[in-house]
């Protein structure tokens, strides 16, 4: 069985290395296949990165920590305790976790009314810790105009620059914020700007500001409890592995749960997914065309050899030999096309777009999409588990692909092969 | 009463009957015929008589229409498509008219291909064929391909390849067909060697009148049936 097995590999090899220039145009066809398909996965990948990273800055992280009945209202009965908080970031800062994350912030989100001599309007009030939130949001190098908030403010806001041309607002001018305290009273809150930042999302510049931590605490007085502990990420693959590790953590605390960000920001996950779709789709019809191309020869030289595989036939090959040895052909073909498109693909991705590709040319202003701003450079990334799914896609499809051709193979009528002028 | 003698290849009533956008022929009709071990035997008759045809059934090649076909003493009318490639694995060697090498091997691995297949180990192997291709004359041929061996010789490897598994039966098409005269002369003499010197059955389909010379017994065949003066 084995020598037979042998045999059929050596024949194969034999019969690519014959035709050697169809083999070789055909190889080539795959190998400019996978290396599109690395390439564009990689730029898909790493742009996907971005995007979920920039989305998740501004809204609650890779991970949340919060009390299970805080989405969707985020009403403030519903916050996180303190000791809760707490305990996500001391498992957070363990030695298996801690290379994982970037920074983690602990919030207090608040909807509230901002009013100034000119006018009122909803806001969302962070409050948050000056030392952690520009590590996490970045929106410390979105500032326009004043400063960012420091450890040693307390009566400090940093505010959206639409809403400071909303309310008029100026650097040092005075923000009435008022909301709903813990207690179920309506609380003010006198703040005064000391910066104003630009993010590019309307919706942030319009209608976010940013407090300290410990005045929104003491405004709503719910102690050191906070709405959520945001956790941002080295790269978002790591979202399930920190998911489950905080879970454990937090253990028979049942109002504290930790949520990935597919759950905390759905919109942003959807995005991803209908752009994933869509790359799908793109990358079928490039391996249906490397089908294609592998159909092609493989049935050609089949059909040319009708009077060899005749022959072999007559030397004692069985039908299921003959459809063994079209199958080798093809799977050699495409796992030699495959890995050297693999790496044609990765030196070309990695190689020369390292640094990314630049679309700035084609945007005008910020894109955003999703609640994230889409950033103008698409800087690919390296995936083990795809670059061996393209692989082993091509194999699979090179296996397929040769299905037909082997079955002709079986098909061929000795007696009638032998008549056969190739 | 029934023939217990052993035979290389024997039919009884065999009929191959094609039929192709609805016109049927018949290819062979009723042939009954018995060829002993050792035989050295030739199946003559003009072009449509069915000598290939036979030649093919005896090979399972072709499946009979009616009646059945022993190789070896073994029905082989009904057997699987697996049994009869092991058949003519084991018992059977072809030798065709466009010597049929596959292109892709030496000489020496188109000669051990059989063996090969069977599982027989690579020194067994190699010296059988190397001790073939040294009686027959082309021992400094074993590294070449096809494409670098004239017609006499491919034709001569195609015959090495046919009767180095020592098969009960060589079936050979017209295997002189297109050699010149010098080398059919000298394939036939390798082939009468062979036949005397192994004891190997070879049945020819031809119309070489040189090859027929030759031959020990005739079998002629006319529209398909042996032909009537004729007793196999």
């Amino acid at each position: 069985m084995m020598t037979r097995l042998v045999l059929l590999m050596h024949l194969a090899l034999r019969n690519l290395r014959r035709q050697a220039r169809r083999s070789v145009l055909t190889a080539l066809a795959m190998v400019l296949g996978l290396a599109l398909l690395v390439f564009t996965r990689s730029l898909g990948d790493g742009a996907h990165e971005t995007w979920i990273k920039a989305g998740v800055r501004l809204a609650s992280g890779h991970v949340a920590v919060m009390n299970p009945d805080y989405l969707p209202r985020r009403a403030i009965e519903n916050r996180l305790s303190g000791a809760a908080a707490q305990a996500a970031l001391t498992a957070l800062a363990r030695p298996e976790l801690a290379p994982l994350v970037e920074t983690a912030a602990p919030r207090l989100e608040l909807h509230a009314l901002a009013s100034s001599p000119r006018g009122a309007v909803p806001v969302v009030v962070y409050g948050v810790d000056p030392a952690v939130e520009p590590a996490f949001s970045q929106l410390d190098i979105r500032l326009v105009e004043g400063r960012t908030l420091t450890a040693a403010d307390r009566l400090q806001a940093y505010v959206g620059v639409g809403l400071a041309q909303r309310l008029h607002l100026q650097l040092g001018d005075r923000l009435v914020l008022t909301t709903q305290g813990a207690d179920s009273s309506i609380a003010d809150q006198l703040v005064r700007v000391a910066g104003t930042f630009r993010s590019g999302l309307p919706e942030v510049d319009d209608g976010v500001v940013h407090i300290p931590l410990a005045t929104a605490q003491a405004w709503v007085g719910v102690g050191n409890d906070v709405s959520s502990v945001a956790v941002l990420l080295h790269g978002s693959r790591e979202t399930e592995r920190v998911v489950r590790a905080l879970a454990t953590a937090l253990g028979d605390d049942h109002r504290a749960v930790a949520l990935p960000w597919q759950t905390t920001t759905p919109e942003l996950d959807s995005a991803v997914k209908i752009d994933d779709y869509g790359n799908y789709v793109f990358h079928f019809v490039l391996l249906l065309i490397v089908a294609l191309a592998i159909v092609n020869t493989i049935l050609m030289a089949v059909l040319a050899r009708t009077r060899e595989l005749g022959i072999l036939r007559a030397l004692g090959l069985r039908r299921r030999d003959t459809a063994t040895l079209v199958l080798f052909e093809g799977t050699l073909l495409t796992t030699v096309a495959g890995l050297i498109g693999a790496l044609v693909g990765l030196a070309v991705t990695f190689g020369i777009f390292r640094h990314g590709l630049d679309f700035s040319s084609f945007y005008s202003g910020e894109m955003t999409a999703a609640g994230a701003i889409i950033e103008p450079v698409m800087i690919p990334e390296f995936r083990l588990d795809h670059m061996l799914q393209n692989v082993a896609w091509i194999v699979i499809i090179g296996v397929v692909a040769s299905l037909y051709p082997a079955w002709r193979a079986t098909r061929i009528e000795i007696a009638e092969a032998m008549k056969f002028e190739g | 009463m029934t023939d217990t003698t052993r035979t290389a290849v024997r039919t009884e009533d065999v009929w191959k009957i094609f039929e192709h956008d609805g016109v049927t022929v018949e290819a062979v009709r009723g042939v009954t015929v018995r060829i002993d071990p050792g035989e050295f035997v030739v199946l003559a008759g003009p072009s449509g008589s069915g000598k290939t045809t036979l030649l093919n059934l005896f090979g399972g090649l072709h499946r009979p229409t009616r009646g059945r076909v022993w190789v070896d003493e073994r029905d082989i009318s009904n057997l699987s498509e697996h049994d009869l490639s092991r058949l003519r694995l084991e018992r059977i060697g072809f030798v065709f008219q466009a010597y049929n090498l596959l292109p892709i091997l030496t000489a020496l691995e188109n000669a051990e291909f059989s063996l090969l297949l069977r599982g027989v180990p690579a020194d067994e192997r190699q010296r059988r064929v190397r001790a073939l291709f040294a009686k027959i004359g082309i021992g400094e041929l074993e590294d070449r391909r096809p494409s670098k061996l004239s017609g006499g010789q491919q034709q001569r490897v195609a015959v090495a390849r046919a009767v180095v598994g020592e098969p009960a039966l060589v079936l050979a098409d017209e295997p002189t067909a297109n050699l010149d005269s010098v080398a059919s002369g000298a394939l036939l003499d390798m082939m009468t060697r062979l036949n005397e010197d192994l004891g190997t059955t070879f049945v020819f389909a031809t119309h070489d009148p040189d090859l027929m010379a030759r031959a020990r017994r005739i079998i002629r065949l006319v529209d398909g049936a042996i032909a009537p003066d004729h007793r196999p």
